[in-house]
């Protein structure tokens, strides 16, 4: 199954993930509409929590519009979805994003853009 | 347990059997109409569909229509006045069915928001009945461009009323072909409307069911199409006996198809208010419904065991309040065997409560579709108490089943479960025999006599005719033809306005015994629940505090009934600080989400002084409309005494402990002085008393005359000073 | 000991929220204790003792059905 994997001890905290995903579709640099966060722990270091394709977006939807793909990847059809942000609600690691400028929330397709833009090598793609 | 990743789909119905069916249409009238976009929420345009001529019309809503009675069960009523006279029964041919959404209906961010309000004048109480009902035909109505529907006159044969909402069309069609019975008949429609599979969502059906030709408690199917298991869905508008109205406008359906819902397509006022407000629903929900009342996991039928416990669950009749084999129809026993875990399962779009629960590949035991599978809606704890404990039918399985026959037939299983109960005590005092009941062995817990009886309904034949025109009919029926006694029959059958009691046991709960008797359509529960605050939690003790609970609640949850919202968002989830509010039982929190709602669809900021007076308006409405039908005063008001307190000695002497209790620090009393029959008197005198006294104090708190006729300075107070409401209301006064 | 301001003698003295809950088969799960107007949590009810004078609420948060 492809999907992005975070490897903590690497980051350093720049955003440069989160400007890279929330360039990519919204157009603007903002950390709130990125479809990993990164956080920073009491003692300095960072945490990236990332979609790892759990599937529970496609579980509560009631009209399957989040359906997995060949590669395993869970991808929202925004043409279909009826904006309810049940998905973002359920979201067990809570990086689903949802904009008052757009009727459809989005989630991560594992594209890799974050990977390309990360300096330090902390995340990557799998496809196990 | 059941997941739903493993549930085959349903196999569909051939193609060619749905151009067989479609080929035997006949057009009568088609209107294609300009669709008026939303505003806030608001179309302001009416459907009026007259049957008769099959006369097509779209009407505009007037701005002061629209401030008095704001929408949903307000429009209906409304137009259901301006309908009928007086003299109007549910057979008149110019009673209505009027349906609306109301204002939010249709909203997808926030829980609940699908709901459909449904008013005729009921066949079992000559007076409107209004019924919640969820399936996606409401939001469907609203974005094909009319805020209501109104349904007047009859037809010469089965129609159908179909409305693309995209292509802007309305057609009356002929459909000689199609199936009776709901499950059936609303695939048929889903399969028939819709262009190809992925279309079939888009298809919402509204029907009643093969009883619904014969039987007064007979009700309509909402649907609303699954892609997870790939078959349509019924929801209920069961109250009342709706779907015997809309048969005998030979409506065999209504079928609105629109493709496209989106998030805005209320076009509110606010977007982000309600993208924030839904989303902190979801994630609550989220994180605390498996420690609440894992309405995911079984929806309303949590409460089985709990009522049980607490002696409310209706047994025998709603003589008792536990049953010994509890244990058969728990919760626990739905959810581990039949109940299909893991689905999305709102009957709305954004419904992360998702209670439609649903037994997938049932096997049924009898009937026309014995030996097939089906997929059961249910059982909410209605069904599972009144087919199940109040029927003495302590097994699961026979519950999903009636479940069933119920819904395809078109039959509301609260009437279906009280009126058989009804029915199996008089069996079981002699009223009735197996001569009398044409061999039907009716005693409780008489499985394969209740099968046969729904069977009876679904074919109008037989005894079955006789239960389904409800417990008061019954009533009239048993007193004349087997000479049975009227006082004990007038004890014992769980009618009140000619509606059945819905089953909760309210016995022990003064102020419960109120919200079922002081109601507008009758006693359904959705006015006011207050067992646990009056009995259990002992919070509302005196007449006062049970007054001002009796105007609170009915007011706040008449709101719901206007906006096109479902009840149970509202409490059967709080949020996890909810205890430390100053009034936890109205769940604050979430009340403010409805305001919050409310302002970003409609952009008017309401308090909730203000949302409490839109209900009472419509309220006020509602109860003068009763008393314009003939009834609606304190004497239609009165409770049979089964919901009061111990009718027989077998009642009394099972809680014997209790009622001594009572007696001795209620009144006074010494019970070791007394016969059974003394102390049986006692407490009736007793509880008639209270009630009496909790009446008066009721309709003191509503403005209401010790007649229970709302007063002009009331309506004055309300701005509903309207000549037709003053007319009404200064006759009553005057006489 | 009161209990939804009704006495009840049957009570002994250092029995827990835990213990009454269990003892009146209050089997709802959206409860709300308050013990002389302090509200317990749920993880408490097992750690709180009651006495003879003590003021217990034990309200269901049903209002609904």
């Amino acid at each position: 199954m492809k999907k992005l994997v975070a490897t903590d001890s690497l980051c350093t905290g720049c955003g440069k993930c989160t400007e890279a995903c929330s360039k990519a579709y919204y157009k603007v640099q903002d950390k709130n509409l990125a479809c990993l966060r990164v956080s920073e722990n009491p003692d300095g270091t960072f945490h990236v929590e990332v979609c790892d394709q759990c599937g529970e977006c496609a579980a509560v939807c009631n009209t399957n519009v989040i359906r997995q793909d060949k590669f395993g990847v869970f991808r929202l059809s925004k043409k279909e979805c009826a904006g309810c942000l049940m998905c973002v609600g359920y979201c067990p690691k809570d990086v689903m994003v949802q904009s008052d400028d757009h009727l459809e929330p989005s989630k991560c397709v594992a594209c890799g853009l974050c990977v390309k833009a990360c300096p330090t090598g902390a995340l990557s793609i799998t496809d196990r | 347990m059941i997941c739903i990743k493993n549930i085959k789909p349903y196999e569909q119905i051939e193609q060619e059997e749905i151009e067989r069916l479609k080929a035997a249409h006949v057009l009568r009238a088609r209107l294609q109409y300009e669709k008026k976009p939303l505003f806030r929420g608001y179309t302001d345009k009416l459907l009026y569909v007259d049957l008769a001529d099959s006369k097509i019309r779209i009407d505009d809503i007037p701005g002061q229509v629209k401030e008095k009675f704001i929408g949903g069960k307000g429009y209906c009523l409304r137009y259901l006045w301006d309908a009928v006279t007086p003299e109007t029964r549910w057979n008149s041919p110019e009673n209505a069915i009027v349906m609306s959404a109301g204002p939010i209906g249709g909203i997808t961010q926030y829980p609940g928001a699908g709901k459909t309000l449904v008013c005729t004048i009921s066949p079992t109480t000559d007076i409107p009945i209004d019924s919640n009902v969820g399936g996606y035909f409401g939001p469907f109505l609203k974005f094909s461009g009319f805020d209501a529907l109104e349904l007047i006159g009859k037809a010469d044969k089965d129609v159908i009323i179909f409305i693309d909402g995209n292509k802007g069309t309305i057609s009356i069609e002929e459909a000689p072909l199609e199936a009776g019975d709901a499950h059936i008949l609303c695939e048929q429609l889903t399969l028939m409307y819709s262009d190809d599979e992925a279309d079939r969502k888009n298809v919402a059906v509204v029907t009643a069911g093969s009883a619904a030709d014969h039987v007064n408690i007979s009700m309509l199917n909402f649907s609303f199409y699954d892609p997870n298991r790939k078959v349509v869905r019924l929801k209920q508008a069961g109250r009342g006996g709706i779907g015997r109205v809309f048969r005998d406008k030979r409506i065999r359906a209504l079928v609105c198809k629109f493709s496209g819902i989106k998030a805005d397509l209320n076009k509110p006022h606010n977007m982000s208010i309600l993208n924030k407000t839904g989303l902190k629903f979801h994630r609550e929900m989220h994180d605390l419904d498996g420690k609440q009342n894992n309405m995911r996991k079984i929806g309303t039928a949590n409460i089985i065991e709990v009522m049980d416990a607490y002696d409310l669950l209706p047994t025998h009749n709603f003589k008792f309040g536990s049953h010994k084999d509890i244990d058969k129809i728990k919760s626990t026993v739905f959810i581990e065997k039949y109940l299909t875990q893991g689905a999305p399962d709102g009957c709305w779009y954004g419904c992360s409560m998702a209670c439609a629960k649903a037994a997938d590949h049932f096997l049924l035991k009898s009937g026309p579709y014995k030996g097939q599978r089906v997929c059961v809606d249910g059982p909410e704890y209605e069904n599972a108490a009144g087919l199940g404990s109040n029927c003495g039918v302590m097994d699961a399985e026979a519950i999903l089943e009636l479940n069933f026959y119920c819904d395809t037939y078109g039959i509301d299983t609260i009437s279906y479960g009280t009126c058989t109960a009804f029915a199996m005590e008089c069996y079981e005092n002699g009223i009735l025999n197996k001569e009398r009941t044409g061999g039907l062995e009716l005693t409780f817990g008489n499985i394969e006599a209740d099968f046969e009886l729904i069977h009876q309904m679904g074919r109008g034949e037989g005894f079955g005719v006789i239960v389904g025109m409800g417990v008061k009919k019954m009533k009239e029926y048993f007193i004349k033809k087997f000479g049975a006694d009227p006082a004990f029959l007038n004890d014992i059958g769980m009618e009140q306005k000619g509606l059945e009691y819905s089953e909760y046991l309210s016995k022990e709960s003064l102020a419960q015994q109120g919200g079922y008797g002081l109601t507008n359509k009758g006693p359904q529960h959705d006015e006011a629940w207050l067992i646990f605050m009056d009995q259990v939690n002992n919070q509302i003790p005196t007449f006062e505090d049970k007054a001002e609970a009796l105007h609170y609640f009915p007011m706040f949850r008449t709101w719901f009934g206007l906006m096109g919202l479902c009840k149970l968002p509202w409490n059967d989830i709080v949020p996890a600080d909810n205890s430390k509010t100053a009034e936890p039982a109205k769940v604050p929190e979430h009340v403010q989400n409805y305001l919050d709602v409310y302002e970003a669809v409609t952009g008017t900021k309401i308090t909730v002084d203000e949302m409490i007076k839109q209900s009472e308006r419509v309220y006020n409405f509602q109860r003068i409309f009763n008393i314009r039908m003939g009834k609606g005063l304190r004497v239609n008001d009165a409770s049979p005494y089964r919901a009061m307190g111990p009718v027989t000695e077998e009642e009394y002497l099972s809680r014997e402990e209790r009622y001594d209790k009572q007696l001795r620090e209620l009144q006074g009393l010494d019970p070791e002085k007394m016969t059974l029959r003394e102390k049986m008197d006692s407490t009736r005198r007793y509880r008639y008393e209270q009630y009496n006294r909790m009446t008066d104090a009721v309709y003191k708190r509503r403005g209401w005359t010790q007649n229970g006729v709302p007063t002009p300075e009331k309506l004055k107070e309300l701005e509903m000073e309207l000549p037709e409401l003053l007319e009404v209301v200064n006759q009553v006064l005057s006489n | 000991m009161l209990l939804n301001d009704r006495q009840y003698d049957f009570f002994e003295n250092g029995i827990t929220v835990q213990d009454v809950i269990e003892k009146m088969n209050y089997i709802y799960p959206k409860l709300i204790v308050k013990v002389n107007d302090r509200l317990i949590e749920k993880q408490d009810y097992a750690n709180t003792p009651l006495y003879e004078n003590d003021d217990v609420k034990i309200y269901h948060l049903l209002a609904g059905g």
